[in-house]
């Protein structure tokens, strides 16, 4: 048999394709298994697991799903870890490498009915994208970001040193997204070194961005 | 030593007031006519024969050097064998060397609080019965190197904590284990505050992608208007 578009022919048996060399085990399960799902069923598993992939709490949502369904518990698990694996290894790459065709095409090789690879090709590239995707930017590992920045520009007119001082400084108030909160006095030369730096800083993002190298289509 | 700083520090304002007095010839001129020459005490008549005793370039070298480093409060003039070897460069005792250093200092400070002018400085060392050359030198001292140590007292601020230093490493990111084929330019800024009382600076270590490090940007523009418009 041929599918047509797919260049790849009989060759997802041996697994290439998004899922990488080897079909994980939990995906091919959750294939079987999903044959003769109720629609209705599927759907609302679907939007559970998306939840969970955007992070949020869907215990409640599954319990629920869990008593009102006949499905046996072993099979249910199967399922669920089959759709969160597959949509997770689907989300993980950018549009621009992963199209909707070859994604569909892939599924159809794992012998998923038809509207169900509508309704995962809907997650996966579809208006929730943009939401899944700053969902994930939240949880990846990283430094302290600044949540708020506040700030005082103060001129000192007398001091103990100088009975005409007239110096500016500047007092700064970090409140990074650990919660932390940083206040602390910034010299005027200091400042214009951090200004310098943060500009030459953006310079060379530019670059970068612009850079053809960097135009590396997968 | 504070107290004795004290005392000539009232002796001082009195003699600069009394300047001032005779420059707006305000009625004080002759009330204060009589009393100046009572206040000037033993300590600054101590140390003022000892420095006419110096040879007038050894003094001039002096006189550098200590403008060189009156500023640094935390820290001496001098170290303990440059002292032993001023005393015997310009052979004078321990107690009159220390003497000699701290009069000077105090002028210095002194000058810089008032921002006076050379001339002025000259007057009132002569006034203090310093030899003419010294005093010359002395205020020639003052003209050349004053303006850089008034600048260096009004760069030293004091709050509970400054920021020393600014780092910075660009990175670009190309995966994570959430998501794969990234290119996305991340910077991290690591800003060293240092604090009166800790060890070493404390390190902040911040992060920016593109977006994130345009709003800094422009709140530091912004800042820097503001520092615009107060000159």
């Amino acid at each position: 048999m041929s599918v047509p578009g797919s260049a790849k022919g009989g060759v997802m048996a041996e697994g290439s394709g998004f899922l990488g060399g080897r079909i994980p085990v939990e995906i091919d399960a959750m294939a079987r298994h999903i044959r003769d799902l109720d629609k209705e069923l599927f759907r609302k598993i679907l939007k559970a697991v998306v939840s969970a992939v955007e992070g949020k709490d869907c215990r409640d949502l599954m319990r629920s799903i869990a008593e009102n369904s006949d499905v046996p518990e072993d099979r249910l698990s199967l399922i669920v870890a089959g759709m969160y694996s597959l949509l997770k290894e689907a989300l993980r790459l950018p549009t621009s490498s992963l199209k909707q065709e070859v994604f569909k095409d892939d599924l159809r090789e794992l012998r998923i009915s038809e509207e169900f690879i509508t309704d995962f090709a809907s997650v996966v590239f579809g208006n929730r994208r943009a939401a899944l995707e700053a969902a994930y930017t939240h949880q990846q590992p990283r430094l302290p970001s600044i949540e708020d920045l506040q700030w005082r520009v103060d001129v000192a007119i007398s001091t103990s040193s100088l009975v005409r001082a007239l110096q500016p400084s500047i007092l700064m108030r970090m409140k990074l997204s650990d919660g932390k909160i940083h206040q602390f006095e910034v010299p005027i030369s200091k400042f214009q070194d951090l200004r310098y730096n943060v500009a030459l800083i953006l310079k060379e993002m530019n670059d970068l961005e612009k850079r053809s190298i960097l135009k590396i289509q997968d | 030593m504070h107290l004795m700083r004290i005392i000539k520090y009232f002796i001082w304002l009195t003699l600069y007031n009394f300047e001032l007095c005779i420059e707006k010839h305000t009625p004080l001129l002759n009330e204060c006519a009589g009393c100046v020459t009572v206040y000037i005490t033993s300590c600054i008549k101590e140390a003022v024969t000892y420095i006419n005793a110096i040879d007038i370039n050894k003094f001039t070298r002096l006189l550098s050097r200590i403008f060189q480093r009156v500023h640094l409060k935390e820290e001496s003039l001098f170290s303990k064998e440059e002292e032993e070897k001023l005393q015997s460069a310009l052979s004078l005792e321990k107690q009159a060397l220390s003497l000699v250093l701290e009069t000077v200092s105090f002028i210095i400070e002194q000058a810089v609080y008032h921002n006076v002018k050379p001339a002025f400085l000259m007057q009132q060392l002569e006034n203090v019965h310093l030899q003419t050359d010294k005093a010359e030198a002395f205020s020639q001292a003052w003209a050349s190197a004053g303006p850089d140590t008034i600048h260096m007292f009004r760069q030293k601020i004091f709050a509970p904590k400054k920021l020393d230093h600014v780092g910075w490493c660009l990175n670009l990111q190309m995966g994570q284990s959430t998501q794969a084929k990234q290119k996305a330019p991340c910077a991290t800024l690591e800003f060293a505050v240092s604090s009166e009382d800790a060890e070493g600076p404390e390190r902040v270590f911040v992060q920016f992608n593109h977006q994130e490090l345009l709003e800094f940007y422009n709140k530091l523009e912004i800042i820097q208007a503001q520092l615009d418009s107060l000159t």
